[in-house]
């Protein structure tokens, strides 16, 4: 992976943090996957589940242990190095986005998310990022809309009528 | 010479070769997008042919066929998001690559190894289609549970420098493979009551977020480094490196035949099998794997393309799909008045040819098609961040969506992709979450199918595993390579000896 | 001139939505239940382009699996009752209620037409040491547990079957499930299984081929496209009380669509149901057409399902009885 440091020896700020979150997890995991079917046979639909689970907390523990011996690396801070304020506005505006898709429809909310994302991290005249999100948008839009017939969220947005009038101006 | 004249048909009508080449066009581009795939393009394209003669509508599709099973390995170099599961294994060294200005060569040599890949797989469905078919279904329950465990020891070879936080990324992905309705019992498994989580988290779901999501929050560290400035002076490999890497080619070439004539393992398993093959035979390779080894570049995209003609081969001669798209052949066949089946080249003898030189027809306009372009789409990797990574997000959650129309599986892509995010950042590899989430089904499935053929007892199960030969090998190779070769067993051996 | 388009488009709209004289002003978007390639996707996408030309408007299919199909009929039913969402699917949803699956079935939609019928028929490993129904009664019963028989899971074709047969007769065998049938007949052709109840469109080729051989026709009658082959009755003449069964597909709107749209709708594919092609398609597959609506696919819905629930419910894997809905006992 492109992010890996060769051999870890220091760990990042919130790391230990991560991997106990990770050994909580999967002991929940395990506790769910018990309770598909128990331990009663090996054919049974939580067996699977439940080896995976017993196998992710044997990992978490062994991960989480290292941490516990790794020194913190030095200078390096979880909001500064880690997450960003950049990154946890984009993520803001991703979670934004996929929440009132449904609702107000592809169209609208795709152009709202990305003028606003390109304006954001772009920095340049509005006309521009207009003139590329409204290309994005419409190639988007034809590609996945028209030509792969996938009917993206509506929303508020007569899209089906508004293309049928369309066709029918063809006609 | 009939056989001959049903090859060249597609060869000689102006129609037919417009056709096809349209199709592969199509194809690559259907296949570079993530969320589009080739099983949604071919049914689309059941009822755009609907009327059609059925000749004509089989050449699109199987250019779109073998056009979309290439083109996935665009985006995975470009921008690490595989265009489908069967590119995974490419994005582990093809990004790499890209990152160093090296997208052109990359995608130069991954558009011949595809080429030759897919010329192997032709090869092998022309001349012994009738045998393979044979050995294909003979594959019992066992023998599927223990291709899943060959695969599944590939996390090894994922993982990195932390073998502990790779079992925990192939683990995870296992449990995720297993959630939502069992589909040998319909017992709940993880749905906590939800029934959108019936059908469990969709692969490719997982896979965007994992790789694209998370890549490019990552690349949000870097915005005001500059971008790496590709070299496009050499798109077509040298012909020494051809030379070169032609006998690994080949062999994952028929790694890619058989995997993919199975019909219940498809691409996607062929081209990570290939990827780990490579990383076991290639003994020194000039950059490691995992940063940009060609070898780990060419043993997918050679498995992955090797597994169409490989699809075909109990589709033609047994009427059995090999992988997802061959089912809808079948079912477009079938609308097209045919009887798809074991029948269908006793009744439609021209099928096999027609269908032979369509295939090797549609591989070389891979390599046309593949070849152009290159120069055009490394640009991608220089458009300025600012652009490319809302684009980015937004290609990934309209993906997600296509994939079933169904916006939780946005919920879910975005999801792993800020989890993907976090392992990342903390050393986790993401690769074998993705391997686990193919991998689990096969596996869970056909070790409790195995275990319930022997009634319940393991015993048995082990004892019978020997009376069949195939199960043996399989077995033996288990074993081979849990104790010789396999990182895992290498690595903890190397923590013993060096703390 | 844009507020303008504007006004006009959202006076389209606006008359699109009240009156549905000129249904349909816009393309319908057909929901199919299982995946691509399948058998219910293969129907549909053969008879839509001939309703399409009926209706004179566009028809969008779209793959919307999970569930068993639960998760189509529930986003149907989240849609508006305009008549511009239409579910295609198949038999499952009339077993929803007593498998706890989910609170709609069929009863609760408008049948705008039950296409066509499965006949189920038993087949065998070429292998397997018994050739009639009679023989593998015999076999099956001198080695409890040796047999293997190939099911789909819980409410598939496969478990009804076996239910009827357990209703009949006791059999000790060992049931291996696979997902759909598809994965199961390929099994039973590389041995891993011995015997499996399965549609008959699905393996007639293999049959013809001799790749399979068939044990019996779940029928009280011989199909006539395996002419030779006994029906089950003859073994088992209890069966009768359960038969003639058999999955089928069929199109629904969602409860409340104005009578326009529904009428509209019932006409062009009764229509394009009688279209030469299709039926030669079905047919061939060994389906038997219905093209049936109204008060007529009502009463088969009904039959269907109140047979099968009680099956279902009698053979111990339904989780709600099927009186608590009100399904009556056949």
């Amino acid at each position: 992976m492109s992010s890996q440091s060769p051999m870890i020896k220091t760990r990042k700020p919130g790391e230990r943090i991560f991997c106990f979150l990770l050994v909580l997890g999967s002991v929940y995991l395990f506790w769910q996957a018990y309770n598909i079917s128990g331990f009663s046979s090996l054919s049974s639909p939580g067996a699977f589940p439940l080896a995976a689970s017993a196998a992710m907390i044997l990992a978490s523990c062994v991960t989480f242990l290292n941490t516990l011996k790794v020194p913190a690396a030095k200078d390096v801070r979880f909001v500064y190095h880690c997450f960003p304020p950049v990154i946890a506005t984009i993520m803001a505006l991703i979670l934004i986005y996929s929440v009132v898709l449904e609702s107000l429809g592809f169209i609208l909310t795709s152009f709202a998310f990305l003028f606003i994302s390109i304006q954001f991290l772009y920095r340049r005249s509005p006309l521009i990022t207009l003139a590329i999100t409204l290309f994005a948008l419409i190639v988007v839009y034809i590609i996945f809309r028209l030509v792969f017939q996938v009917v993206l969220p509506e929303g508020i947005v007569p899209e089906r009528e508004i293309l049928s009038s369309i066709k029918s101006l063809w006609r | 010479m009939d056989a001959f004249n049903y090859f060249a048909m597609s060869w000689l009508s102006p129609e037919l070769l417009g056709l096809t080449a349209l199709g592969t066009f199509l194809g690559i581009y259907v296949g570079a997008i993530p969320g589009l795939s080739v099983t949604m393009a071919v049914s689309i394209l059941i009822s755009f042919t609907f009327s059609w003669d059925v000749n004509y509508a089989l050449c699109l599709m199987v250019g779109v066929y073998m056009g979309g099973v290439y083109g996935g390995s665009r985006t995975a170099i470009l921008l690490n998001i595989p265009g489908a599961p069967s590119a995974i294994a490419t994005a582990l060294d093809g990004y790499p690559l890209a990152k160093k200005g090296l997208a052109g060569e990359a995608i130069g040599l991954s558009t011949i190894m595809s080429v030759v890949g897919g010329f192997v797989g032709i090869i092998v469905l022309a001349i012994a289609a009738p045998t393979v078919s044979e050995f294909a279904i003979t594959f019992q329950p066992r023998d599927y549970m223990m291709l899943g465990v060959l695969g599944i020891m590939l996390v090894g070879s994922l993982s990195g420098s932390s073998l502990a936080r790779g079992i925990f990324a192939g683990a995870l992905g296992l449990l995720i493979g297993t959630v939502g309705l069992d589909p040998m019992t319909a017992e709940e498994r993880f749905t906590f009551g939800v029934v959108e989580l019936w059908d469990g988290i969709n692969p490719v779901a997982v896979m965007i977020g994992m790789f694209g999501i998370s890549e490019a929050l990552h690349q949000l560290h870097h915005m005001n480094k500059a971008v790496v400035k590709q070299k496009i002076s050499r798109i077509i490999p040298k012909w020494s490196d051809i030379k070169k890497y032609m006998p690994l080619s080949l062999q994952t070439s028929f790694i890619g035949v058989i995997v993919g004539a199975l019909p219940g393992t498809g691409g996607d398993i062929a081209a990570l099998m290939a990827y780990d093959h490579a990383k076991r035979v290639t003994k020194n390779p000039k950059v490691p794997f995992g940063e940009g080894a060609k070898e780990g570049l060419i043993a997918p995209e050679s498995a992955n393309n090797a597994a169409v003609g490989g699809a075909y081969i109990p589709m033609l001669t047994l009427g059995i799909p090999g992988d997802a798209v061959t089912a809808v052949f079948i079912g477009a066949l079938f609308i097209h008045g045919l009887n798809p089946g074991p029948l269908l080249l006793i009744e439609q003898p021209h099928m096999f040819w027609f269908t032979v030189g369509n295939l090797t027809l549609a591989n070389i306009f891979v390599l046309i098609f593949g070849l152009t372009g290159i120069r055009l789409f490394s640009k991608i990797v220089e458009c300025p961040k600012g652009i490319l990574i809302p684009l980015i997000f937004l290609l990934s959650i309209v993906g997600a969506y296509a994939i079933n129309n169904a916006i939780t599986d946005i919920w879910w892509m975005l999801a792993f992709g800020v989890f993907g995010y976090f392992m990342r950042l903390y050393g986790f590899p993401v690769g074998p979450v993705i391997l686990g989430v193919i991998l689990s089904s096969l596996t869970d499935e056909n070790w409790r199918r195995a275990i319930l053929s022997e009634r319940g007892s393991v015993g048995d199960l082990f004892i019978n595993l020997f009376h069949s030969p195939l199960s043996t090998v399989l077995f033996s190779v288990i074993v081979l390579i849990l104790f010789t070769q396999s990182p895992i067993w290498t690595k903890w051996l190397k923590r013993k000896l060096f703390r | 001139m844009k507020k303008t388009t504007i006004a006009l488009l959202a006076a389209l709209s606006l008359s699109s939505s009240l009156t549905f004289a000129d249904y349909p002003t816009k393309d319908i978007q057909g929901i199919i239940q299982w995946g691509a390639g399948g058998s219910t996707d293969t129907v549909m996408r053969s008879i839509a382009p001939h309703v399409e030309k009926e209706l004179g408007g566009d028809i969008i299919l779209t793959n919307k699996t999970g569930g068993v199909g639960a998760i189509a009929t529930k986003y149907v039913n989240a849609k508006a009752a305009d008549g511009y969402t239409l579910l295609m699917g198949a038999e499952n949803p009339q077993m929803y209620k007593i498998l706890g699956l989910s609170d709609i079935d069929y009863s609760d939609m408008i049948a705008i037409n039950v296409l066509a019928r499965g006949t189920p028929i038993i087949v065998a490993n070429n292998d397997a040491p018994f050739n009639t129904m009679q023989e593998l009664i015999e076999y099956t019963k001198a080695h409890p547990g040796e047999v293997k028989f190939g099911s789909t899971g819980p409410g598939g074709l496969t478990s009804i079957v076996t239910a009827m047969l357990d209703s009949q007769v006791k059999l000790d065998y060992t049931s291996i499930p696979y997902n759909g049938d598809g994965p199961a007949l390929t099994a039973l052709q590389g041995g891993a299984i011995d015997v499996m109840p399965a549609v008959l469109g699905a393996t007639i080729e293999q049959i013809k081929a001799g790749r399979m051989k068939a044990i019996s026709i779940v029928d009280v009658e011989a199909n006539k496209l395996l002419p030779n082959l006994a029906p089950i009755t003859d073994a088992l003449p209890g069966m009768k009380s359960y038969l003639p069964w058999g999955p089928f597909f069929g199109v629904f709107v969602k409860k409340g669509t104005p009578d326009e749209a529904v009428e509209k709708l019932q006409a062009a594919f009764q229509k394009a149901a009688f279209n030469k092609d299709f039926v030669d398609l079905m047919q061939k597959r060994g389906f038997t057409i219905m093209n049936i609506s109204g008060e007529e696919a009502d009463y088969f819905l009904e039959a269907y399902r109140s047979t099968s629930s009680w099956l279902v419910h009698d053979a111990g894997f339904s989780k709600f009885s099927p009186e608590e809905f009100g399904i009556r006992k056949p």
